[in-house]
This record gives structure tokens, C-alpha cells and sequence, in this order.
């Protein structure tokens, strides 16, 4: 009997001491899978920096200092949160993305409280990892070529609430592929990481900076081609846009493709169009019946899943999967327009390797000649027929009003372009717009994309849409940034030429920077973003 | 000489608990109550895992704890005690041990992370030395120590650092354990005791905030002084 009563004892202190409290439990996750739906309320903090911390971070290389003359001292600390949240793919898949919301921190009035919202969307990444909330990966080369810490310090930092998409492809996604230059999917993920950035934004660290309903929008290159539609989205949603700021984007991409086929080749072409390509593949199922329709049999393997990807461009040109350079043939093809040999003619000397000695791109051209190429001389054939047929209003000679096309092109990959191309459907932003970008862009040609669409918008109100090109003549509101940008380029050409930089002659420094230009390019237009900003 | 006083003190020794003991046989079952000094000398590795800053050397220290002792005995012969000790679970903090800030600017060496309650009963075969007539009697015992960690919280502080809220996973740990003590044993069925004990208790922690888990192994290598009083019936 004893024996029992002390078992029983025994057994009921332990039920006693082991029932009492719980233990904590991890942020709410969403069941529903609807797009814009928040998958984790509140995210996770990656990183927490103040302002002074900030400043020391970036002031640690040259690079970080740079920018932070440019942007001036952080005014605020910022918090790093990671963004999970569901969208749509290209072909309307769901699927789960991810991205970042940056929150303004700190005691001063313009770091809490009512911030207006920054709306950014990245660059083409060819790194699948790129995640613009880990400020902390210090990775070389950068995954999110730093545009991370620019839009941290240019916004940010400055009391500036940034929600700054991966989007889908990129990072935690499963999609399989990027909707690159999918105005659809691009402006629907946008909005959707908006959705679940403001979901998510009462439940931070930081509860006491809010929303103040002032949106602004942003994006850099491809980004800014998806800010643009997500404009056009929002303006079309009755919803309101305070201003929109995209920089260096291919936005007229039916004559930006019409000017690459016909032998424009652009610095990247070999990354960026096989981006293209799958993603419209996926969204239309009209690009191809096999890879090999558009790719050399060099390259055409495995070139539909090659790309974003967890190995280094630099490896993958190394490992043969895709040719540096040579996007074109060099073997120049022959064309044949049934019953019109003079167009025959012209078509086929317009395809040529360039070699035009008065034009002083047509050394980057003709660098996007070679062999092994990536591009079949046939589907390059066919592009171009379907382009002189049906030709784009800004080529060859621009048309009053550059228009799109008459009709929608028959070649796939162009309809593809002609459908995404920002002329379509006649949108005009009704919020005021800043178009940034630099005229000696070698990689988005400036002309041919910022020009065209300027042009196309020539006859709205005038303080609609302003032309921001950094390298023209400082003039105006904003000749404190095109002056920057060219003292910068300048200090970089007169490195190059001092003993310690190699002794170069000019030519040689220009075309050492001239990979970079594009890149070089974005802290100035966001510079010029925040100032067009700071007027509404 | 040196014998001599050898001899002689253990003859004095054994003269004085023999003059303590207690003619009756000590009964059976015998619950103790008392206090439980918990001396940690905890081993964590590294916190690993998503946005850990590389290089950083995250790790925590555990902060000594006292709580009530609570024991039952039950005598398997005249040499062999079984027992189960219990104590009251107490309220474990860890601290942070590694850099002064992290991710960031976020306060992170000292500060209290979390906290959890350990329950952890050991029982014991334990040989006692001398035979029953011995009022003071020392005793050795191994046996097996099982914990595990509930009311699992993570502190403010702690949410700062890892990124907000997390769910904190210590795995159970059994192992071994040793004992050594002695017992004097009081008339009308009273004793008092005192004991210094060790027990392997090993953990795997998974802080899991939204689904991103961080992971670290924990050895908390206790060791802990006990004084008690009994009551055998």
C-alpha cells in the first residue's frame, strides 16, 4: 500500500510541474495562397541597423563611400525585414516569392510615423540567390548587384518605407523561371509584395512607423520596366500613384528588339535574352517548339532552365553553356523576301556584322558577332522579315509619335516584345514620371527605350513626364546629379590613365568602363528618383 | 605514528555514528525535501543557420539556478536504495555569449534570450555504506537522468536578435548520472542529508522564426549540491 501511495505521489509531481505555461510560439502563417496574401505575419528581421552603424558600414569601402556622398549621411536606421508572400507566375502559376521591406527606424520625425512608401523593382539578376532583405551577405560579386544597400541608403535611410520585391525565379521561389519583361506578372508581383509589405508593416519592430498612403515607384533596368507597368496597373486600378521614377528600363522593347536583331547588339544580350525567351515561352507557349528554333545546337540544351542560377555567369560562359560575346552568327545570312529582290538586298546587308566607322557604337555592336553564336541565323531571319513587314514607328526612322506596329507581329518572339512593350494600349501615366537614364548606355540603349517613350509622350501635360539623361549638359533641378555623375566618370577615366590605374589612353579607359556603365548608372538616377520625390 | 592516528581516527568515527545509531530498522520509504543547487558548465555551439552572419561566434551561457528538492527513496535491502529525485522545474535563463551587438545594431553579449523550465527526474540505485545500526551513513549511486524543457520562451531581447517570433525547440536528453552523499539519520524517522551529484544532459535547440531555423547543441553538464531533510515511514 505504500508502495503505491508513493508512486502516486511521485507520478502526480511530475503531472503537476509539467502542466504549468507554454512555451512561445513563431510568427502566424497564412492558409490562404491568394496572391498578395502575407505568408508569415510578422517576417523575419534579418537586420536591424541605426544610423550611425549604417554610416560605418558603408563608409568601410571605397564603394559604400562613394555612395554615401552621394546619398548623404543616413538620417535614419534602418530595419531589414524578409518578405514572403504569394503571387502569380508568368503562366499564372501560384507560387510563393519573396523580397524585402525596409523600415525606416530612429527618433528623428522623418524616420517614424507617417513615411510615404518607395516601390522598387530590381535588375536582371543572373544570380538565382539575390535577395534584396539580406544586407548582410557581403557575397563578391554581389547577388543583388548592391542594389540592396543603394535603395537602403538613397531611401531607406532617408525615412523612405522601400518594399523591393526578388521576385519570382529568384531566391525561396520554386517557379522554375523568371517572368522576365512580363509586364503582366512583373506589375502583379510588384503589387502583391505592396499587399503583404503593408499587411506585414503594423506587426514589425518598428510598429510605430506607418504607411502615410504617399506611393512612389521605382525600378532599375529590367526593374524599371516592371515599375512601369505596375504604374500602368495601378493608374488603370483607380489607385493612387504620388509619382513613379523608373530608370535605365528597356520599356519600348518592340523597337529595342528590332534594333538588336537588325544587329544592335547590346552588352548582356547573351544573359538577358535567353531570360526573355524562357519567359515568354512560359507565359505565351509560342516562342519555340524546341530551343534549338532559336539557339545554336552549341548552346540550345539546357539553355531553357540555364538561367537564373545558383552558378556564376562568369562560370557558365567558362563552362561553354553560353557564349560571352557572340549572340549573332558572324556568317552573315542571306535573306530572301519573295519577289522583292531589292528588300532582299537591304535586308541582308542590314544583317551584316557591323562595321560602320562613323558610328561610334559599332564596336560594342560587332563585339555580339562570333562563333560559336547563340542565335540562329533562321530565327534571326525571321524576326527581322516580320519587323520590315510590319515595321516598329521608332525604326529606322522614327514616325511621328514613334507608334507600335500597325498590327501585332506574326513572329512569336516579337509579339512576344510587342505585347510587354510599354506603347501598348496607348497608357499614358497620369502621375508625374521621371525617365533617368544615361545616353551612352551600352547594355539599354538610352534612344531607343527612355527616347522612344518620351517621344511617344510628347503631347501630354508638361510637368507629366521628365527626361533625366545623366550625361547630358548639367541644366536644371537636377544638374547637381548629371554633374556628379560625370565627375564620377571622369575620376574613373583619369584612374585608368595615371600610372597606378595601367597608364591607358582615353579610348582604352572608355572601353574598360563601358561594361559597367550601365550598373554605374543606377545610384544617380535614384539619386535623381529621391529628388524628384522629396517635390510631392 | 602515521597509522596510529589513521586507526585511531576511525575508530573514534566509527564509536560516534555507532553511538548515534538508531536501534530500530529504518523503514522502507523515505521522502526528502530540500534544496537543490544547480551548477551549469554548459558547452553551445555556434548558432547555425539562414542570416547568420558568417564568422560570428553565437553562443550562450546558462545562469546557476536553485530550487526546491524533492526526492522519494524506497530501501531495497540493507545496501541498495532506489530513488527518484525530483525538483521543482526552475526557471532557466541563457544569456547571450558572443559579440556585443548583432545583426546589426541589436544588443546581443549578456543579454537574457530565453527561458524554460527543466524537468529533470534521475533515479538512482544507490549503495550505502555500514550497515543500518550507523546513524551517519555515506552512499555512492548511478542512474539514468531524464530531462526535458518546457514553458519555452524566448525574451524580448531575444526576438530582437534572432528577427522576431520564435518558437524554441530543446530537445529531451536522457543520460547518465552519479551521486555521492551522505545521510544522518535523526530519531523518530528523521535524517537529513547532503549530496553532490552530475548528470550528461545534452540538448539540440532548433529557434525556429517564421520557418527559418537556427540550430545549436547544447551540453549542460549540471552538477548539483543537494541538502535535504527525510521522513521515512
Amino acid at each position: 500500500m505504500f508502495r503505491l501511495r508513493g508512486q502516486w505521489i511521485a507520478a502526480s509531481a511530475v503531472a503537476v510541474l509539467a502542466a504549468c505555461g507554454s512555451d512561445s510560439t513563431t510568427s502566424t502563417v497564412a492558409t490562404s495562397t491568394a496572391h498578395g496574401t502575407l505568408v508569415e505575419d510578422p517576417p523575419l528581421r534579418i537586420a536591424s541597423l541605426n544610423a550611425v552603424s549604417l554610416s560605418a558600414q558603408l563608409s568601410a569601402n571605397a564603394t559604400g563611400a562613394q555612395l554615401l556622398q552621394l546619398t548623404g549621411a543616413p538620417a535614419c536606421g534602418v530595419d531589414f525585414y524578409y518578405l514572403r508572400f504569394w503571387t502569380l507566375g508568368g503562366a499564372g502559376e501560384t507560387t510563393e516569392s519573396s523580397g524585402a521591406l525596409m523600415v525606416p527606424t530612429g527618433a528623428a520625425p522623418a524616420c517614424s510615423g507617417p513615411r510615404p512608401v518607395v516601390l522598387y523593382g530590381h535588375g536582371t539578376w543572373t544570380d538565382k540567390s539575390g535577395n534584396m532583405a539580406d544586407i548582410a551577405n557581403t557575397s563578391t560579386p554581389s547577388p543583388t548587384n548592391n542594389e540592396d544597400v543603394i535603395v537602403a541608403a538613397m531611401f531607406a535611410a532617408q525615412g523612405y518605407i522601400v518594399v523591393a520585391p526578388n521576385f519570382a525565379g529568384y531566391d525561396i521561389s520554386t517557379l522554375g523561371y523568371h517572368p522576365y519583361l512580363d509586364a503582366a506578372q512583373q506589375s502583379g508581383e510588384m503589387i502583391d509584395a505592396l499587399t503583404a509589405a503593408r499587411t506585414a508593416l503594423p506587426n514589425t519592430f518598428a510598429s510605430a512607423t506607418s504607411d502615410s498612403g504617399k506611393l512612389f515607384i521605382t525600378g532599375y533596368s529590367a526593374g524599371a520596366h516592371a515599375a512601369m507597368a505596375t504604374q500602368r496597373a495601378l493608374e488603370a486600378g483607380g489607385q493612387t500613384v504620388t509619382a513613379a521614377a523608373p530608370m535605365s528600363g528597356p520599356y519600348a522593347l518592340e523597337a529595342y528588339g528590332d534594333f538588336v536583331m537588325y544587329g544592335g547588339v547590346f552588352i548582356g544580350s547573351t544573359a538577358f535574352v535567353p531570360l526573355i525567351t524562357t519567359s515568354y515561352q512560359h507565359a505565351y507557349g509560342n516562342i519555340y517548339s524546341a530551343t534549338t528554333d532559336v539557339y545554336s545546337t552549341t548552346y540550345a540544351t539546357g539553355i531553357d532552365t540555364l538561367l537564373p542560377s545558383t552558378t556564376p555567369i562568369d562560370t557558365l560562359f567558362a563552362d561553354g553553356k553560353l557564349p560571352e560575346t557572340a549572340f549573332f552568327d558572324s556568317t552573315t545570312p542571306v535573306v530572301t523576301v519573295p519577289g522583292n529582290a531589292t528588300l532582299s538586298a537591304e535586308l541582308t546587308a542590314a544583317l551584316a556584322v557591323p562595321s560602320n566607322p562613323a558610328n561610334p557604337d559599332t564596336p560594342i555592336f560587332a563585339a555580339g558577332f562570333g562563333n560559336p553564336y547563340l542565335i540562329n541565323n533562321s530565327y534571326r531571319v525571321s524576326y527581322v522579315l516580320d519587323a520590315a513587314a510590319n515595321p516598329d514607328g521608332a525604326l529606322p526612322t522614327p514616325a511621328a509619335g514613334v507608334p507600335l506596329a500597325a498590327v501585332a507581329p506574326t513572329q512569336t518572339l516579337r509579339l512576344g516584345l510587342y505585347k510587354n512593350d510599354m506603347r501598348n494600349g496607348d497608357w499614358a501615366p497620369s502621375s508625374p514620371t521621371l525617365l533617368c537614364g544615361g545616353d551612352q548606355d551600352p547594355t539599354v540603349f538610352f534612344a531607343v527605350n527612355t527616347g522612344v517613350m518620351a517621344a511617344f509622350w510628347s503631347g501630354l501635360p508638361a510637368p507629366l513626364i521628365t527626361v533625366l539623361d545623366v550625361n547630358a549638359t548639367p541644366a536644371g533641378p537636377f544638374a547637381p546629379v548629371q554633374t556628379a555623375f560625370q565627375q564620377a566618370v571622369a575620376a574613373q577615366l583619369a584612374f585608368y590613365m595615371s600610372p597606378a590605374g595601367g597608364g591607358l589612353s582615353l579610348a582604352q579607359a572608355e572601353e574598360l568602363l563601358l561594361p559597367s556603365y550601365h550598373g554605374s548608372v543606377e545610384p544617380f538616377c535614384a539619386l535623381g528618383a529621391r529628388l524628384f520625390f522629396s517635390q510631392f | 605514528m602515521k597509522a596510529f592516528i589513521t586507526q585511531a581516527l576511525t575508530a573514534a568515527i566509527l564509536t560516534f555514528t555507532a553511538s548515534l545509531a538508531c536501534a530500530d530498522e529504518i523503514p522502507d520509504n523515505t521522502f526528502r525535501v530540500g534544496l537543490y543547487s544547480v551548477f551549469f558548465h554548459t558547452s553551445v555551439s555556434p548558432l547555425a543557420g539562414p542570416f547568420i552572419p558568417p564568422g560570428e561566434d553565437l553562443t550562450a551561457t546558462v545562469k546557476n539556478v536553485e530550487t526546491p528538492y524533492l526526492a522519494y527513496l524506497r530501501k531495497l535491502s540493507t545496501h541498495f536504495t532506489f530513488e527518484l529525485a525530483l525538483g521543482v522545474p526552475p526557471l532557466t535563463k541563457a544569456y547571450g555569449k558572443g559579440p556585443a551587438t548583432l545583426a546589426g545594431t541589436v544588443p546581443f553579449n549578456g543579454q537574457e534570450l530565453l527561458t524554460s523550465r527543466w524537468f529533470a527526474p534521475t533515479a538512482l540505485i544507490e549503495y550505502v555504506f555500514l550497515d543500518e545500526s550507523y546513524a551517519l551513513r555515506p552512499y555512492v549511486g548511478v542512474g539514468v537522468n531524464y530531462s526535458m524543457f518546457y514553458n519555452r520562451n524566448i525574451t524580448p531581447a531575444g526576438e530582437a536578435i534572432i528577427g522576431g517570433p520564435t518558437r524554441v525547440e530543446l530537445s529531451r536528453s536522457v543520460g547518465p548520472a552519479v551521486t555521492g552523499g551522505i545521510s544522518y539519520r535523526l530519531p523518530k524517522h528523521w535524517s537529513v542529508m547532503a549530496s553532490y551529484s552530475w548528470a550528461r544532459v545534452t540538448s539540440h535547440l532548433n529557434a525556429i522564426t517564421t520557418d527559418v531555423d537556427r540550430t545549436s547543441s547544447i551540453s549542460f553538464g549540471p552538477t548539483t549540491f543537494i541538502v535535504a531533510a527525510g521522513y521515512s515511514f
